[in-house]
């Protein structure tokens, strides 16, 4: 119960800081996209079926204040986030590399999706174009960003683990 | 849970399959927030605009010190500028007369009812970074509906897309989802201003499907035409900042900048749908209308723009 909180007050304040704070820090007009990085940490900290779970809940947020349709981001986030914790296993929490590579593909990946599944059918058939001026700079930016939002999830989540550590277990890791 | 465990993929791909059916489901339709989206606008909305306000006063004070330091640069360039606008004001002054022969050809006046307009300050961006939409705090309770049109002095700035409770969700014109059905003042030649991707980041869009014969040019004033059932006719769009023929050579394009600043808006109208009422009433005043226009035209018109036939006693 604890966690859910814990990760409800996150994506929230997520929403809040997103939509407000991080439009003044633009650079080349690209805004951070630490939604999805905070899907991706958490994926990578947690596993896959609770990365779906924040992926889920992060793009229905989205879905509700910004979408033009319900369930968009929402099944965006929710196969990113499973995607994601596929690679729990095998790597030191500690080290930022995993997660910084991990947000460096799977900006390319979320983003070609968006482009591939809203913006291409509107007739925009040049690519390139936006890989070099949306999508990749927002990879690279994405990519700092992950240092910060990443070390203040390993810390929460550390915390939480700390509290969780004798009760059962909300979602069971293997 | 030992259930969920066990069909864990199964579940997932359930659940996959059901949000891609409710985004199509829900594409187009949502013009109304339903019950979640009311309660978590509701608490959220209120800190959206208590951060956007923090942040907007934050970056006015750095930007008032860093805009000291400029002052000596910013008055030598002000002089320029002077120069440069008296020149400009001898060139629209020769345009003034032509403009008031035009907005009476247009009768624009008839056209350009009194609308209510309810204030509204903009709290929250569109976080991704393909589309250009943002929230306003003024939704239902203050009367908002949706395809209302937004803008603010100097120009249109979009139209609402949803509304909410206390909230709503406005598209800007520079979104590549919207368009505009347009004419330039000058020449009237029609076209359709469309947001553009690759235009949205630099606060242009395009105006295209403009004929190859007509005669538009730099600096030309691009309005609202009133072809288009959601914005009215005779509102500022912006200026047209470059004309560019299309390859088949059979029409024309145009780079419009915008009269509204997309970088710095922090306060909007709502023009509330007077526009019904108008019509409803114009056309039980029709005739009155046309006395009134047909004593107007004996005088000089000194104020085209608040002629209003059907409220005249």
């Amino acid at each position: 119960m604890r966690r859910v909180i814990t990760l409800a007050i996150v994506l929230f304040l997520n929403l809040i800081l997103q939509s407000t704070v991080l439009q003044h820090i633009a650079i080349i007009g690209i805004v951070p996209n630490t939604a999805l990085i905070i899907i991706l940490s958490m994926a990578l900290l947690r596993g896959s079926t609770e990365g779906a779970a924040v992926g889920l809940f992060a793009g229905l947020l989205q879905d509700l204040f910004f979408g033009s349709s319900i369930g968009y981001y929402a099944f965006l986030g929710l196969v990113t986030g499973y995607i994601a914790g596929k690679f729990n296993k095998g790597f030191y929490r500690e080290n930022y590399l995993m997660p910084m590579l991990l947000t460096f593909l799977a900006t390319f990946c979320y983003e070609s999706s968006i482009f591939f599944t809203s913006v291409l059918f509107r007739g925009h058939l040049n690519y390139l174009y936006f890989l070099s001026h949306i999508i990749l700079p927002e990879m690279v930016y994405n990519t700092v960003c992950t240092v910060v939002i990443y070390r203040i999830l390993f810390s929460v989540n550390s915390a939480t683990e700390e509290k969780e550590k004798f009760k059962r277990r909300l979602f069971s890791i293997k | 849970m030992k259930f969920f465990e066990t069909y864990k993929k199964q579940i997932f791909i359930l659940l996959a399959i059901l949000l891609v059916l409710c985004s199509f489901i829900t594409a187009g339709l949502k013009q109304q927030t339903g019950l979640v989206g009311s309660a978590v606008g509701f608490v959220v909305t209120p800190l959206q605009k208590l951060s956007s306000s923090i942040t907007g006063y934050v970056g006015a004070q750095i930007s008032s010190l860093s805009e000291e330091r400029d002052s000596e640069a910013e008055n030598e360039e002000l002089r320029a500028q002077v120069a440069l606008l008296e020149a400009e004001n001898k060139r629209l002054s020769l345009y003034e007369e032509e403009n008031k022969r035009l907005s009476d050809l247009l009768d624009m006046a008839q056209k350009y009812p009194a609308y209510d307009s309810i204030g509204a300050l903009v709290i929250a961006k569109d976080p991704g970074n393909w589309f250009d939409t943002f929230l306003i705090d003024a939704g239902r309770d203050k009367g908002v509906l949706p395809d209302m049109v937004v803008m603010e002095s100097a120009g249109i700035i979009g139209r609402i897309t949803e509304t909410g409770p206390n909230y709503s969700q406005v598209q800007s014109i520079l979104d590549s989802r919207s368009s505009v059905s347009a004419m330039s003042l000058r020449t009237g030649d029609l076209g359709v201003v469309r947001g553009d991707y690759t235009l949205m980041n630099q606060g242009l869009c395009r105006m295209e499907y403009i004929d190859a014969e007509s005669e538009i040019m730099t600096g030309d004033e691009i309005v609202t035409s009133g072809l288009s059932d959601v914005y009215p006719p005779g509102l500022t769009i912006g200026y047209v900042q470059e004309v560019i023929t299309d390859a088949n050579g059979l029409t024309k394009y145009a780079i419009i900048a915008p009269a509204v600043d997309f970088k710095h808006i922090s306060s909007v109208l709502v023009l509330s749908e007077e526009l019904e009422e108008e019509k409803s009433d114009q056309s039980t005043t029709t005739q009155q209308t046309e006395e009134s226009t047909a004593a107007q035209e004996s005088q000089p018109s000194s104020t085209p723009l608040d002629g209003e036939g059907g409220e005249r006693p």
